[in-house]
């Protein structure tokens, strides 16, 4: 095995091993402290990885490694990564030192068992972003969800215990139907004449599964829809999110921001559309209208709350429609774009996430009514909110723009009239101008309430809550640790503004494969493929020859 | 007159509808690669945002970020005078970095963070970095009271907007404008809430981003539609692109039917974007409330330059409006209502800030007449000359305010003139009022003829024509209004209310108190006004002198080959907001020569012209006319304010005007409550919002998640259906059950999608 091949082995086991050894340690402190020492020390290897990554072949499983489990079953522990997973392991990767460093003084009982559960859904996550195969994804998938829940009900606040029960068993039941859906798949591939066998491996079901009739692959979505949808989470299945986030820790907040409900559009992404093209086609502007009523209604809801942490959990609803938006115009403007929405939404949100965090361990209220006009006792707390709160409106040049941007421009491009036909990659599902028109009301809503938000939390008179006293530990404004934390996710704002053809190149290869498998099930066929296009099909059908055969 | 030097090149035009052999310098076979020291301009400007930025984390307590902020955007404005000294004629980008590129096929997304430089950019940047560097130097002494608490601040948002603006005039791609556009936005959002411990401040900040934000949101589809549309978002390539061409051949002779319904949607789009940030009707209502930020920021971003960049916008996608049947009618038509209505509210207000707020919405509504009378270079000659003189005037009532602890109202102010140490203030408010008022000779009587002729000159809008020669009367009532009372007649003055509670009102903290201790005592019988000092005189002395000598731009700078016939035309002309007509419908004189090739107009009444068009009631040239029309409508006006506030006046607060308004009925009054527009937006949007978002609320809560809740209950019922004795573990139960579900679902989905696949 190579030493990449070790190194993602690390990043998926080393946290779940750390985890149990955090458990067993008799100091609290030093769970901290062993906590921020794996989550830094796994950013190594994690970089590494980046650089070992062979960016001209990026839709390509790399570093790619099986071990068979069950051969007769074809049940095999694979992984592996193309850009896209690579990117999404980076990012939960980082997240992990940011959420260990955010909780030091917020945790102040059982801080072990804490640490260990907020190690071991690192390893989780990585996990999902790895796999190469539906059982690993799935295990993993379904895995999250207990640290997260004994998060949530261990260490949250007053509402917890319903908190973490709905979201235990909305998600749970919603994978479930999930489940059953990727089973069908794999039956329905084992069925396969070409192949005849059982497989679980992801790219052989992928290259199979588009001979699934569109009855067939209408019920697969709607199953894989029922998991997926809950977690992103889209409208009307989104009730869990506000209620999770607003009880969660501030730890679990950024975590469940910046990555678990990613685990809901990388699903989307890596198997509701590969597994279902023609399904999907179909379907996609239904799915889109549920994502722009999730925007608009999720955002206005937004304007009316009290609680700052509800109103940014909503918030998180409303953004991550145009996530969903950009993957329903099935193009390759909006691929990109919904990729670099799932990469760059964590930052400011889980920033935000932060902020609010950092001023409840001073202040221990959320409601705005409260507490308000901080920025004369907290100007330096008051400037990152500014700044994340301008990210999360959408400002050029930082981070929430050039998705945003290019999930409306898709929807607009997505519509066959549009577009001469044949145009490869320009072409997409039937959305519209119309839908890009409303989307883009979240723009005007976004700043409302966002606005609304920050006038209230940092601007006008000082307020503070009566029985308010000053902290212990905590001085009135950030102290250093508290700035550490939020530095990366401020540069990760701005460098996701202004360099967003970095990672738009690094993803360009996988979606264009997408889109690819999308025009090929829908019968479109591309007027003249770009040489970009020709090397992209080339890779595709040798990462299809290989996931046909067995992994040697 | 401009529509002669129109004539010559739109002769070649016509006779070739071939658009490029216009010789339009918009319309680059290549666009050539510039020197990167223009890469200066916007990056000296940020690099002083840096510096702030880091003073403020340091707390530097003096006024450094003033000098740095000073020093770096004089520095940007030299380059920006290099820029133009070196331009030869040819257009070209620089460009900073990869900001988007996607490819796709043989398409591709491409917008990188580049620079665009033609004379449209040099002609805009140059009174932007030069107006900047002044206003800079000014509100070094004007925020003094604020050095150690928002003073870092203050430059750090001062500087940034500079580079925002920088952005926006310079990009070479409407994403990059869209960036300075929003950036512009922010700077403006941070700079009126400055003083954030006042609510009203912070309501005004937040009001102007919002409304804005509507119009960003009309302007981003616009800019998406022109890339799906166009294929490219990037000035060069869309000018040069043969589609645009040929929808512009196709304008020229009035034939709309031929472009395609989405193209002429692309400037009604763009178009809303503009009317948000150069505030015009319906958008215009977050203006008058900015005046809540410091004045220099008035000054320099609600009067000069950011709301100016709507101008700019309509002005360099000129060839995409022009394809558009209705875009410039309506950029005519609503220009007209919002000059006249803004002009309506400033006769009524008492605060002389507000009614400057509502004068720049006034005189921004006639620049997008002008754009929408065909004449660009009208829209961006008034845009010059208004820069200066509103700059100046706002810089003078910040002068005043700043002397008289906040006191802004016409009426407890008087006879400033007389008092010792206002003499510069008093003369720079007074050119600023002859400009505003367009007394003749004056360089804003010119560029507002410019416009004003225009009306008369383009088939169909004559009726606005006269409406702006109303409102031109009424512009000279107010500002004469404003000068008569305040700085002549008897001397008299009360301190505003900074006196008394600066902390409430500034949220300055005990710094400001100095400046009580200085004036003693409290009392307004014994208020001393506080005089301004060096850097204030010196910026208001300088910008009285540029508008005085602006009067000289409208004789040099013709260009005998481009047959332009001052400086502005001569930069405007040579840009893409260049009108070298594909329409001939400004060009009477034209027609005089060679009707039988006079091409369809393109805007008003189509095919209806029979007899050349000349000045109604007066005949004759209007450019000529124009002169004597509007020359005497301000002498009225300001012969009405002389009578009405300044003849027999002894008091500050009396005037003959009072006995009059009363007459009037109600009016004075709905008018001075700007026509209660507020109130009714209030009422009909965002009221009505706010109670639909709380409907939304309680759905979510009760309906969404009861039902939700509903399904989560289930289990327990079952539970206790089927072992009523063991209640406990109930999400064992619950787990269980979905993975039954699961089971059970997976076995229904081969049994339907089977049968389905099957049949």
């Amino acid at each position: 095995m190579s030493l990449e091949v070790w190194s993602l082995l690390a990043l998926i086991f080393l946290p779940a091993i750390v985890g149990v050894l955090i458990g067993l340690v008799k100091n609290e402190e030093n769970a901290y402290r062993i906590a921020l020492a794996t989550t830094l020390a796994l950013c190594v290897p994690a970089v590494g990885l980046l650089g070992a990554f062979d960016f001209s072949n990026a839709s390509t499983s790399q570093f790619e490694h099986s071990i068979p489990w069950v051969p007769g079953l074809g049940l095999e522990f694979s992984i592996g990564m193309d850009s896209v997973s690579l990117l999404l392991i980076l990012l939960s990767v980082l997240l992990g030192p940011i959420v260990v460093l955010a909780s030091k003084t917020a945790i102040t009982k059982d801080r072990r068992m804490y640490y260990a559960w907020l190690t071991v859904l690192q390893g989780a996550m990585v996990g999902v972003f790895a796999a190469q195969d539906l059982l690993l994804f799935y295990i993993c998938f379904e895995f999250t969800l207990l640290p997260m829940f004994i998060l949530i009900r261990k260490y949250g606040s007053t509402n917890r215990i319903a908190a973490s029960t709905k979201f235990f068993l909305y998600t749970f039941t919603g994978s479930m139907m999930t489940l059953a859906g990727l089973m069908y798949v794999v039956w329905f591939v084992a069925q396969d004449a070409q192949l005849g066998r059982w497989t679980l491996d992801i790219a052989a079901l992928t290259h199979y599964a588009g001979d699934m009739s569109l009855t067939e692959q209408g019920w697969v979505l709607a199953a894989m829809l029922a998991g997926f949808a809950v977690k992103v989470p889209l409208f009307p299945v989104h009730t869990w999110l506000p209620l999770a986030h607003t009880e969660a820790p501030t730890a679990g907040s950024v975590i469940l921001a910046g990555v678990l409900l990613k685990l809901g559009t990388y699903g989307f992404y890596r198997f509701a559309v590969p597994l279902a093209p023609e399904a999907f086609f179909e379907y996609a502007p239904a799915i889109a209208i549920l994502a722009i009523i999730g925007i608009i209604y999720a955002g206005l809801i937004c304007w009316v709350q009290d609680d700052i942490k509800k109103l940014v959990a909503y918030s998180s609803v409303s953004h991550l429609g145009f996530c969903i938006l950009g993957l329903t115009a099935l193009n390759v403007t909006g691929f990109s774009g919904s990729i670099l929405y799932m990469l760059s939404h964590g930052f400011s949100t889980g920033g935000l996430f932060l902020m609010i965090g950092f001023m409840y361990e001073r202040y221990h209220t959320r409601d705005m009514n409260e507490v308000g006009g901080l920025a004369s006792k907290m100007p330096v707390w008051a400037t990152f909110m500014v700044f994340f709160a301008m990210a999360s409106v959408g400002l050029p040049g930082l981070n929430g723009f050039p998705s945003e941007l290019l999930c409306l421009i898709s929807a607009f491009q997505s519509d066959a009239a549009w577009n001469a036909a044949g145009e490869p990659g320009a072409w997409g599902a039937s959305l519209g101008p119309w839908f890009a028109v409303f989307a883009g009301t979240g723009m005007v809503i976004a700043a409302m309430y966002l606005l609304y938000m920050v006038g209230k939390i940092c601007f006008g008179a000082y307020k503070e809550p009566a029985d308010h006293h000053p902290h212990d530990e905590l001085p009135t404004d950030l102290n250093t640790r508290e700035i550490i934390t939020l530095t990366p996710l401020a540069i990760g704002c701005v460098l996701f503004g202004l360099q967003p053809t970095l990672l738009l190149d690094a993803v360009s290869d996988p979606v264009n494969n997408t889109v690819r498998i999308v025009e090929r099930a829908n019968g479109i066929e591309p007027g003249e493929a770009s040489p970009r296009l020709i090397i992209n099909e080339h890779a595709d059908d040798q990462a299809n020859d290989h996931g046909g055969d067995s992994h040697d | 007159m401009m529509t002669s030097s129109l004539l010559n090149s739109m002769v070649s035009t016509v006779a070739a509808i071939a658009p490029d052999t216009a010789g339009n310098a918009a319309q680059p076979a290549a666009v050539g690669h510039g020197p990167s020291w223009v890469l200066l301009i916007p990056f000296l400007p940020f690099a002083g945002f840096l510096l702030n930025a880091l003073y403020a984390a340091f707390g530097v307590k003096s006024k450094l970020p003033a000098w740095t902020t000073v020093g770096l955007l004089a520095c940007s404005f030299i380059a920006t005078l290099s820029m133009f000294m070196g331009y030869d004629g040819t257009p070209y980008t620089v460009q900073a970095f990869e900001w988007f590129s996607i490819h796709y096929g043989d398409k591709s997304f491409v917008a990188n963070f580049s620079f665009y430089v033609d004379t449209l950019t040099i002609y805009w940047m140059l009174f932007v970095t030069g107006l900047a560097t002044l206003i800079a130097l000014y509100a070094s002494e004007y925020m003094s009271h604020d050095v150690g608490q928002g003073y870092n601040r203050f430059f750090a948002a001062f500087a940034l907007f500079v580079v925002s603006m920088s952005c926006l005039v310079m990009g070479d791609n409407l994403i990059m404008l869209y960036l300075g556009w929003e950036g512009v936005g922010l700077c403006s959002y941070l700079l009126i809430g400055y003083f954030y411990k006042k609510p009203s401040a912070v309501a005004a900040a937040k009001k102007a981003f919002i409304v804005n934000r509507i119009g960003d949101l009309g302007l981003a589809l616009g800019v998406y539609l022109t890339f799906v549309h166009f294929g490219t978002v990037q000035y060069a390539e869309l000018f040069a692109s043969e589609t645009l061409q040929s929808y512009m051949a196709a304008a020229s002779h009035g034939d709309f039917g031929a472009i395609p319904g989405e193209a002429q949607w692309i400037a009604l789009l763009l178009m809303i974007g503009a009317f948000g940030k150069s505030a015009q009707f319906p958008l215009y209502v977050w203006l008058p409330d900015a005046m809540e930020g410091p004045t220099p920021v008035s000054a320099l971003i609600h009067a000069a330059t950011m709301v100016t960049a709507g101008v700019y916008l309509i002005a360099r996608m000129y060839p995409v409006f022009l394809v558009s049947e209705n875009a410039l009618p309506i950029v005519a038509w609503i220009g007209t209502i919002t000059a006249f209505l803004a002009a309506t509210i400033g006769m009524a207000q008492f605060d002389i800030k507000r009614i400057m707020a509502y004068s720049t919405v006034s005189q921004l509504g006639y620049m997008f007449a002008g754009l929408g009378f065909l004449t660009p270079t009208g829209g961006a000659y008034h845009v010059l000359t208004h820069a200066f003189f509103k700059a100046l005037l706002f810089l003078c009532c910040g002068a005043v305010m700043h002397g008289f602890a906040g006191q802004l109202d016409l009426r407890k102010l008087s006879g400033l003139w007389k008092v010792k140490g206002w003499g510069i203030v008093s003369l720079g408010m007074l050119v600023g009022c002859i400009n505003l008022a367009g007394v003749p000779f004056t360089a804003g009587y010119f560029s507002k003829d410019t416009i004003l002729a225009e009306a008369f000159v383009t088939p169909g809008y004559a009726f606005l024509g006269w409406v702006l020669i109303l409102t031109a009367g009424l512009t000279a009532y107010y500002t004469f209004r404003v000068f008569f009372r305040v700085f002549v007649g008897p001397v008299e003055y009360h301190p505003g209310d900074e006196l008394h509670d600066h902390d409430h009102d500034h949220g300055h903290g005990e710094e400001h108190s100095h400046d009580a201790g200085q004036h003693g005592d409290h009392h307004a019988d014994h208020f001393h006004p506080h005089a301004p000092g060096w850097a204030i005189n010196t910026v208001l002395v300088v910008l009285t002198g540029c508008s005085i000598l602006a009067t000289g731009l409208y004789f040099v700078g013709a260009d005998k080959d481009a047959h332009t016939k001052h400086y502005a035309d001569t930069m405007v002309s040579a840009s893409s907001a260049s009108y070298h007509s594909h329409y001939g419908t400004h060009a009477f004189e034209y027609y005089e020569k060679d009707p039988e090739h006079y091409p369809q107009p393109g805007h008003g009444p189509r095919g209806s012209i029979d007899a050349p068009l000349a000045m109604p009631l007066t005949g004759g040239d209007p450019h000529k006319m124009m002169y004597y029309i509007s020359g005497v409508v301000g002498v009225i006006g300001i012969a009405l304010a002389w009578l009405l506030h300044y003849h027999g006046r002894t008091k500050a607060s009396e005037c003959k005007m009072d006995a009059i308004a009363k007459r009037f009925g109600p009016l004075p009054r709905w008018a001075e409550n700007k026509w209660y527009v507020d109130e009714l937006y209030h009422a009909i949007f965002v009221k009505p919002l706010r109670i639909i978002s709380h409907v939304f609320h309680w759905v979510d809560k009760l309906l969404v998640d009861g039902i939700v809740n509903v399904f989560g209950f289930l289990p327990r019922v079952f539970a206790w259906i089927i072992r009523p004795s063991q209640s406990g573990v109930l999400q064992g139960y619950a787990v269980s059950m979905a993975g039954g579900l699961a089971i059970l679902l997976f076995v229904v989905l081969i049994i339907v999608s089977r049968a389905g696949g099957a049949s």
